[in-house]
This record gives C-alpha cells, structure tokens and sequence, in this order.
C-alpha cells in the first residue's frame, strides 16, 4: 500500500512537471491591441512576418481579427483558426460582408461611394449573368437574352438598369447537357471561384481576386497580368463547352496582353487595364446588368475626343471629390484643387489624366508609374467619319502590327 | 547519523513528492488567477514635469498618440487617432492627415476632408500636485 502510495505521488509529480514543461514550450504571446477595436490579439505570436497588407489596412489599427475572424486569443494554431471566414481569404465573396463590411468600410452607402461589396456582387465579374443567360438561350433553355440567373442569386432594390434580381444558376437542374457541362466547365472565370489549376490562373476569390497580387497585399494598382488571370488565359470552345489554353507561350507584352487574334493601338498594349477601363466597369456600378457589353463603355474617344469635341474634363474644386481619394489609395500623380482632369461619359474621373496648359494631356500609369503624353483628336489631320467613333475605327489606322 | 529504514526513506520520498506536487500546483493556479488575457486599455498617462512643456509649445506625442499644446489658457490636447478609424494621424502643415485613408484635419481638429465625419477627440489634461502632467484618453 504504501508502495502504491509513493507511486502514485511520483506519478503526480511527473504529471505536474510534464504539464510546467509542456506549457514553457508554447511560445510567447505576442499581443496587438488594434486601436480599431481596442481587444488583445495573439495573432502575431505566429504571423508577425506576413507582409504588411496595404496603407490602408494597418494591423495596428485593424488588428488580424476584424477582418479574419478566428479566436483572438488562442496560442494553439487549430483553436485560433477555428473560426476564421473564407480561410485565408476573408474577401471571398461569401463571407465579404461580414469581413470587409461595414457602413465606415466597405458597405457604405452609394452617396458615400462606400457600397463596394454591393456593386462587386452585382457585378458582371460576379453574377456572370450574361455569359449564363446567352449559353440558356443558345440551347433553348431560355427564349430570349435577358438575364435570369447568375452564380449566386442576388437583388437590386434601387435599379437603374430595370433588372431587380436574378436567381441563383443551378447546372444540374438544367434539362440540356450542353448547360449542364457549361456548368461544370466554364464558371472558374467568375470571381466566386477558384481559378483552374496552373499558375497562369493563380488568383484568389472575391476582392482579392483582383486586388491581391501577391501574398497578403491589397492594392488598386492593379497591373493587366492580374486581369489576365481570367481575361487572357485561353478560350472556351462552346462546341464541345471545353476550355482551350493559351499555347503560344508569349514573350512580347503586346502578345501576352490580349487575345492573339486582337487587334490594338500601341497605347492599349502599353497601359494596363486600369488605366483606360473605370471603376464601374470593372467593378460594377451597383446595379445587376445584362452582360459585359452594358457596363463597359469607355473607348478611345473617352480620352482623345473626336474631330469636332475635346474630351470631358473637370477642374477640380472640392476636396472631397472622389479623384482626391483615388488618387490618395494609390498615389501616381499629386492632384491638387484647381487642376483640370479628364472624366468619362458618365462622369468617372480619369484621375490619373490631367490637361496641360498647352491643350496636351499628361497620364501616369496607374500600374506602372509611367509617365505618358498625348494630345487629341482636335486638329489633327485625322480623316475619321465624324459618325464612325468607335474604337475599332480607330483601330484601322492605328492598330500596331505584330 | 541515523540510518533511514526503507520505510521512512520511502515516507520521506512520498512526502517530498506530494510537497513539490502541492507547490507547483498552487504556482500554477496563482499564474492561472493572475492572467488577465483582456486588460483594460490604459487610460491615464504621465507625461512627466510640466516644466518640459513651456508656454507656447506644441508636443506630439506618440503613446498616446495626441498633440500636447500648452497656451496662455493652460494645456489643452487632441487626440491624433484618426475618427474615421483609428489611424494614427500624421502631422502636417495647418492640420493632421490619415495616412490610411485620407481624412485630413485642421489644426483644431475639425474635418477638413472625409472619409473621417467627426473632429479629433479633445483629450483632459491635468496638472498633479507635484506638477506633473497626467493625460486622460478616456
């Protein structure tokens, strides 16, 4: 018995130093108590080499778990991301309003120019709307063009485009196996998804689709290698509803930015996609539209004007105009009040595009920081129809040859 | 010396381990007790003798981050911590700007530029009677 006993106490005192040696070995925490919320986090006990994400989102502010969830407190790696949303990716779209969400953050109102979540929602890049809506009716799913479905179901109770909802497209309910392939073969473009395998298609979902370009980052300046994870990888043939890859592994940028078969100017090649195609265009402008063609509008016109007018422009008079704060997220040109920049159509700034006092136009690229000049169309020998503005007129005197 | 027998080795053994066992345990139930994994955040902060901050000064500080302006009315200061949120601001000619966001402020800390809506906190200071200067955020 009393053998038993000493045991026993032996056997309690290993129990104790084992528990002592196995809690000494947990690291040290490493505490953040973001100004934002104001509550410890660990997370840096283990994530303190991460890159810092963006100027805008500092972890001393935002902290980790604002934005990723997960248990603030943990030390255990399983525990602290027990409850992170979307893994390692709080953008994607299922779980953006919740991560990146927030009437002072990124679901604000329209009047704020804050209600991002709800313009990439219902954006083309999100719903895919036209591209389901054409292959339903090209198979006789559907008897006209007019979106009824996208990848996720999604409304728009303030539409400008007459379109207030559209439902949530289910492949396998289709009766036609040429839509139900287009199902399983052609929706990795869409910004819901996961790309296809292979490193020209390494993107991430959601926001970070197009924001993210490397690891842990987020930036608007957003080069065209980021677009062509999705835009310029290959093409689907809508025989057989299969994709085919791109194979001609291309060197020049003017090869690599666009389809082979396209045809461009030399400044289309040279600037990225952000440099021409806006804010709303890419994406979304808050309402639910048809399909790619109904919300992208800009063409050469928009920046060199015509035979007969000059571009937009507007000088800029209130501090707390849009242009300001684009040009503050990414900060490529030093906008000052009284300059005088170009705007679009429908009235987005082309910020990064300001008159010089010799009727010329300076443009820094938004990607790459480059510097460009260009005059416009006005008093050129140009000999284009006054009728004819569109940008494939333009292209058949200025395309580059390659 | 007197020769322990096995049993009072084995007694002295049995003691010296439920011993050890009970301290270590209670040692581990103290720092279990004193762990405080939400402490309050610090609300009050010495900035040391008034005499540092003479009449006419400005001081920025960082921990907090505020600016410290000593008048003929007396101390006085505002917080830099961005009210859009939470940045800590930068000081720059005629005001204050976020580099997070872009929010700027005038010198008095009222909004001169969004996305921030509310002017700067105006934060108590005080003078100890030991003629320190004591900071109060909250």
């Amino acid at each position: 018995m009393r053998r038993l006993l000493t045991l026993s106490s032996f056997l309690l005192l290993l129990s104790i130093i084992l528990v002592w040696w196995n809690n000494s070995r947990q690291p040290k925490p490493i505490e953040l108590i973001p100004t934002l919320t104001g509550q410890p986090e660990y997370c840096l006990t283990c994530h303190a080499d991460l890159p810092k994400i963006s100027a805008s989102h500092p972890v001393e502010t935002f902290g980790c778990v604002t934005c990723h969830g997960g248990e603030r407190l943990a030390l255990n790696a399983d525990l602290a991301h027990s409850s992170m949303r979307g893994g390692a990716n709080p953008s994607d779209l299922s779980v953006v309003e919740a991560s990146c969400g927030g009437t002072n953050c990124h679901s604000g109102s329209e009047a704020d120019d804050r209600h991002h979540i709800q313009r990439v929602t219902t954006s083309i890049q999100s719903t895919y709307a036209g591209a389901i809506a054409s292959i339903r009716f090209t198979f006789g799913a559907q008897v006209d063009l007019t979106p009824r479905y996208g990848i996720n179901a999604v409304t728009d109770d303030e539409t400008q485009t007459g379109i207030t909802s559209l439902l949530a497209f289910d492949p396998l309910s289709e009766a036609n196996p040429s839509i139900q392939k287009f199902g399983e073969e052609c929706l990795t473009c869409h910004i819901n998804a996961m790309p296809r395998e292979g490193e020209d298609y390494s993107r991430q979902t959601g926001c970070s689709a197009c924001h993210s370009v490397g690891e842990h980052t987020l930036t608007t300046a957003i080069p065209y290698t980021q677009c062509n994870t999705c835009h310029n990888r290959g093409n689907y043939d809508l025989r057989t509803m299969t994709f085919t890859k791109r194979d001609d592994h291309p060197i020049l940028r003017i090869d690599d930015y666009y389809q082979p078969i396209g045809v461009f100017t030399k400044c289309e090649y040279t600037l990225d996609c952000i440099d021409c195609h806006t804010r709303s265009e890419s994406m979304g402008d808050g309402d639910i539209h048809k399909d790619q063609a109904s919300i992208e509008y800009v063409q050469c016109k928009t920046c060199h004007g015509t035979l007969d007018e000059l571009p937009l422009t507007k000088t800029l008079t209130d501090p707390n105009d849009i242009a300001f704060t684009l040009a503050f997220l990414n900060p490529v040109i030093d906008l000052k009040l009284g300059d005088t920049i170009l705007v679009t159509e429908k009235g987005e700034p082309l910020w990064n595009i300001r008159i010089l006092p010799n009727g010329t136009y300076e443009m820094y690229g938004k990607a790459t920081r480059q510097y460009f000049t260009f005059r416009p169309v006005m008093g050129t020998a140009c000999e284009q129809n006054p009728d004819e503005q569109e940008s494939h007129y333009c292209h058949e005197c200025h395309a580059v040859e390659h | 010396m007197t020769d322990l027998s096995r049993r009072d080795f084995l007694k002295l053994l049995r003691s010296g381990f439920l011993y050890i066992s009970g301290a270590l345990a209670l040692g581990g139930l103290l720092r279990f007790l004193d762990y405080e994994p939400n402490p309050a955040p610090q609300t009050e902060f010495d900035l040391g003798p008034a005499s540092n901050f003479p009449l006419g000064s400005r001081t920025l500080l960082s921990d907090p981050p505020a600016v410290l302006l000593h008048t003929q009315s007396g101390f006085s200061a505002l917080s830099l911590v961005c009210t859009h949120l939470g940045c800590t601001l930068e000081d720059q000619e005629n005001g204050f700007t976020c580099p997070c966001h872009g929010s700027r402020f005038d010198a008095k800390g009222n909004v001169t530029h969004r996305p921030a809506e509310k002017p700067l906190q105006s934060l108590r200071v005080e003078v100890t009677d030991e003629g320190n200067l004591r900071l109060f955020t909250a």
